[in-house]
């Protein structure tokens, strides 16, 4: 089946591709299947393994979506050096349906993975800690905030 | 409007994210290894950062090879291209003496003129001779000969308006001439695809930027409507001007633009009209007057075009060509007029030459038969690409053609299997193109054969088979089936 490409109207290059078809489909898809390998190397029990893809998925997002900063390619002579990756999509606009979608993610796996492990310490305060950063860090009000000068521009 | 495959989408989602992740692991490693020797910076700091040029070492260089091959002969049909090798895993290429004799899908050879010339060399030889290689000042000083006086006539006659003014350089063109024509309180609205040259020069005027959706005019109308009512960020005082910048053949989508909707939209709002025509002046047209003459606008409804010597003409260098005023205008306060050097006046006189070559003021059809070959050229290589079942993009008579690609690992590929057979192929990808729309670019010339056409067709079918990029379904041969089926009445 085929789906139309229409190319949007975004001229940052890092960015523009989250607006192409396809693109949430292949998040949960990855999410699912590293959920499979973990449970397959590490012979845990479905709840870990909810766990253990939970807090990589917080590490990893918390590092390329807020905490990276800039474009990883130079064509775009550093306009946007100072922005972390959830600070370019859409243009800076906020609440647009691609940001609503990723705050959802992390609270939906938040809830599988508290469900499975049946709401036991100490699993459930990691992860509550990791679902509290990331959906805090998607507010709008924390548009270009930078907390203490932590990852502040220099 | 590009279909795309849906798994074909997702599965080039998830190489790029693979790619993307070993390139982190490898820059992770990089890090630690690099801690331990020490720096030879001295306490200055380093010239680029590390996750800036992150895509050009860990994608592009894997496939360096399939960018940026040397040639050792003019861009004509068939073309010698050096062959490298790399010791390293394509981080340095080193070139060796073999040549291969290609065939050449990639130069902007529209009209053939691109190599030696019946009627155009010797009379570029002779103004070489006369006026040497270079007029060695700028325009204003002692850059301004007979000749460039002689180009702007020409190209002014040619494209149909009242005045034309040359520079050296294409790029120089638009991001010299945008900042002079707009700057603090003016609005620029441009096209999403538009090229880079156009996006420099808009960044660098100064005006505001809004982006209106790939030619599409409804959305142009109602960017305009917005913007008007708006006015000026945070002031809210009206626009000092507008202007809508758009291109006449897309270079990547080798689509043409739907102009004359959108001169009809920028009339009713007042706004300049600003045509890059780049790809199209001398190879789209009845005479080769680029778009306005295939889609029937009248050339003083558009203000300002612009366009380049590169493609058509076999030269170097860009035009603008507007009223006699705008010119005027330009002449004292372009710094691409005023402090660089003049073009060459041996490429002058290639231009002077291709334009009455087009023209058919040579006393010969030349022209004529060239334009009609590379509509031809064109339509059948689109038609018959279409019906092997390659998605190819592009409207009928542009001589670009895109064949998406979409998978990184089908970039090289396709670059590679069709250089083992002697059909050298431009591919392009991100971030010159959308992160999901990889695709290889065929440009026809007038200077093909039909031969080199069913040639490279042969290639390029089997090749595309072995990758596997023939995404919608083929056409059946229509001539067998009549002969094998038997009719049940």
């Amino acid at each position: 089946m085929y789906v139309r490409a229409v190319p949007p109207t975004d001229l940052n290059r890092n960015t523009e591709w989250f607006t192409y078809p396809g693109v949430w489909t292949t998040y949960i898809l990855i999410l699912f299947f590293s959920w499979l390998i973990v449970l397959s190397l590490f012979g845990s029990s479905p709840g870990t393994a909810w766990t253990i893809v939970h807090l990589s998925h917080f590490f990893v997002t918390y590092h390329f979506f807020h905490w990276k900063k800039g474009t990883p390619f130079g064509d775009d002579q550093g306009i946007y050096n100072g922005l972390t990756w959830w600070e370019q999509i859409d243009n800076g606009k906020q609440l647009t349906r691609n940001r609503k979608f990723l705050t959802v993610v992390p609270v939906v796996l938040y809830l599988i993975a508290s469900h499975t492990t049946d709401y036991q310490n100490p699993m459930l305060f990691f992860n509550t800690l990791a679902v509290f950063v990331l959906v805090v860090a998607k507010f709008p009000n924390m548009h270009k905030v930078r907390i203490f000068g932590i990852n502040a521009d220099h | 409007m590009i279909t795309i495959p849906y798994l074909t989408a997702l599965t080039t989602y998830f190489s790029y994210g693979l790619l993307f992740a070993f390139g982190q692991f490898r820059d992770f490693f990089r890090k630690i290894f690099d801690w331990w020797h020490a720096s030879n910076l001295q306490g200055y700091a380093p010239i680029c950062l590390g996750l800036e040029d992150f895509y050009f070492r860990r994608l592009y260089h894997r496939i360096q090879d399939c960018f940026g091959r040397p040639i050792s002969s003019a861009p004509d049909a068939w073309f010698d291209v050096v062959e490298r090798y790399s010791n390293d895993n394509n981080k340095t290429m080193k070139r060796t003496d073999k040549i291969n004799r290609c065939l050449n899908l990639g130069s902007y050879n529209y009209l053939g003129f691109a190599a030696s010339d019946e009627y155009c060399t010797p009379r570029v030889i002779d103004s070489l001779n006369r006026f040497s290689a270079s007029t060695c000042s700028t325009r204003v000083d002692g850059g301004t000969t007979t000749v460039h006086k002689e180009l702007e006539e020409c190209v002014a006659n040619f494209v149909g308006k009242p005045a034309a003014i040359v520079f050296g350089m294409g790029y120089v063109t638009n991001s010299a001439i945008l900042p002079v024509l707009m700057g603090k309180g003016g609005l620029i609205i441009s096209d999403s695809l538009n090229h880079n040259s156009i996006v420099n020069g808009a960044r660098g005027s100064g005006a505001t930027i809004r982006v209106f959706q790939h030619n599409t005019p409804s959305h142009l109308e109602k960017v305009l409507r917005e913007q008007i009512a708006e006015g000026q960020p945070r002031t809210h005082r009206p626009w000092k001007k507008i202007i809508v910048v758009v291109e006449g053949i897309y270079s990547m989508e080798g689509e043409l633009c739907k102009l004359p909707e959108i001169v009809a939209i920028c009339k009713k709002y007042k706004a300049y009209v600003y045509l890059d025509e780049a790809h199209s002046i001398g190879a789209v047209g009845k005479t080769g007057r680029g778009v306005c003459e295939l889609l029937g606008v009248d050339t003083a409804d558009v203000d300002i075009m612009m366009g380049t010597f590169t493609k058509s003409f076999g030269s170097c260098g860009g035009y603008i060509a507007g009223s006699k005023e705008l010119i005027q205008y330009l002449k004292y306060t372009c710094p691409a007029h005023l402090y660089t050097t003049s073009i060459s006046p041996p490429a002058a006189r290639q231009i002077i030459s291709a334009i009455k070559v087009i023209l058919g003021e040579d006393g010969s059809s030349r022209g004529a038969q060239k334009l009609a070959r590379i509509r031809e050229n064109s339509n059948f290589f689109r038609s018959e690409l279409q019906k092997m079942g390659f998605e190819v993009l592009g409207d009928n008579d542009s001589p670009v053609m895109p064949i998406m690609l979409y998978n990184p690992a089908k970039i090289p590929a396709f670059s590679r299997e069709c250089l083992k057979q002697n059909i050298a192929v431009v591919t392009v990808a991100f971030p010159a193109t959308p992160l999901l729309l990889a695709r290889a670019r065929i440009c026809i010339s007038a200077a093909h054969t039909k031969e080199d056409l069913l040639k490279a067709l042969e290639v390029i079918s089997e090749v595309g088979d072995m990758v596997g990029i023939k995404y919608f379904p083929a056409e059946p041969k229509k001539l067998e089936q009549g002969k094998d089926t038997i009719k049940l009445e």
